[in-house]
């Protein structure tokens, strides 16, 4: 694998790369401006919010919370092992990465299934609505992490890979990302209405 | 794996269970306490795993910022 020493105190070398950040951004602004406007139509009826909220199960919410931050430790771990040359420790991280990172998954479509079951769909009330936007969105960019984290994985597992320190340090901002963006919907859509 | 890495996750582990008990509260001091425990661990993601605290400070300005904002405007707003 090849490695190259990065100065990332140089403004236009972050860790991840200057484009994943500015990609981070823009993802943390979208979720942002859509909490503030789920905050301030929460306003508008608090009843109806709070009452929604009430359905959500504060314990899958957490536990999910774990899961991410767990899977976002081991990516680190990764990371960490690949700069100093222990490959065969950094794609056991790796794969213990996309493995909560799945359960992260597994135990969100066991929630939207109970939603489902239970009628509360995107049109039930505007609570719902934002529910499962900002939710399903958030999802779907951890299924690209995982989509990214695999090609990594088997990018490393090749005999003469040529997969670079910095296409899995910018892989592990993709994945953090998510951790990011699920910290900022959790409290939120969860606990403070 | 570092020191550091474990730390941060059982740091962020704590703040999580935290916020999960302080919601059933109905103190008053539930958001603010719930929303600052959020800054934490957003902070210690992106400054221990992500390694922004290796970069310039003009990211750690951007990140912070940002933060800072979104929780301000949150936190008034409720």
């Amino acid at each position: 694998m090849e490695t190259t020493k990065i100065n990332y105190k140089n403004i236009f070398y972050p860790p991840g790369g200057i484009l994943l950040w500015i990609i981070i951004f823009l993802e943390l602004i979208t979720f942002g401006v859509a909490l503030i406007a789920m905050v301030f139509s929460a306003k508008e009826d608090p009843i109806l919010f709070h009452e929604s909220r009430l359905h959500l199960n504060v314990t899958f919410g957490t536990i999910n919370t774990v899961l991410l931050l767990t899977s976002g430790f081991f990516m680190a771990a990764s990371v960490h092992e690949l700069k100093g040359q222990r490959k065969e420790k950094a794609k056991k991280y790796l794969l213990a990465t996309m493995l909560f990172g799945v359960l992260f998954l597994v135990l969100k479509s066991i929630e939207y299934n109970a939603k489902l079951d239970a009628g509360l769909i995107m049109g039930s009330n505007t609570f719902f609505t934002y529910y499962w936007m900002l939710t399903l969105f958030h999802v779907i960019h951890v299924i690209v992490g995982l989509v990214i984290l695999t090609s990594v994985y088997f990018g490393l597992k090749k005999k003469n890979s040529t997969t670079k320190i910095e296409d899995v340090e910018a892989s592990a901002a993709f994945w953090h990302m998510c951790d990011l963006i699920w910290l900022l919907l959790f409290p939120v859509i969860y606990l403070l209405f | 794996m570092t020191k550091q890495h474990i730390i941060t996750w059982v740091i962020l582990m704590i703040l999580t269970v935290t916020s999960g008990l302080v919601s059933q509260s109905v103190a008053a001091f539930v958001v603010p306490v719930i929303l600052l425990l959020a800054a934490f661990k957003f902070i210690g993601v992106a400054f221990n795993f992500m390694e922004m605290k290796k970069a310039n400070l003009f990211w750690k300005i951007l990140i912070v910022g940002y933060l800072v904002v979104f929780i301000g405007i949150v936190y008034l707003a409720m």
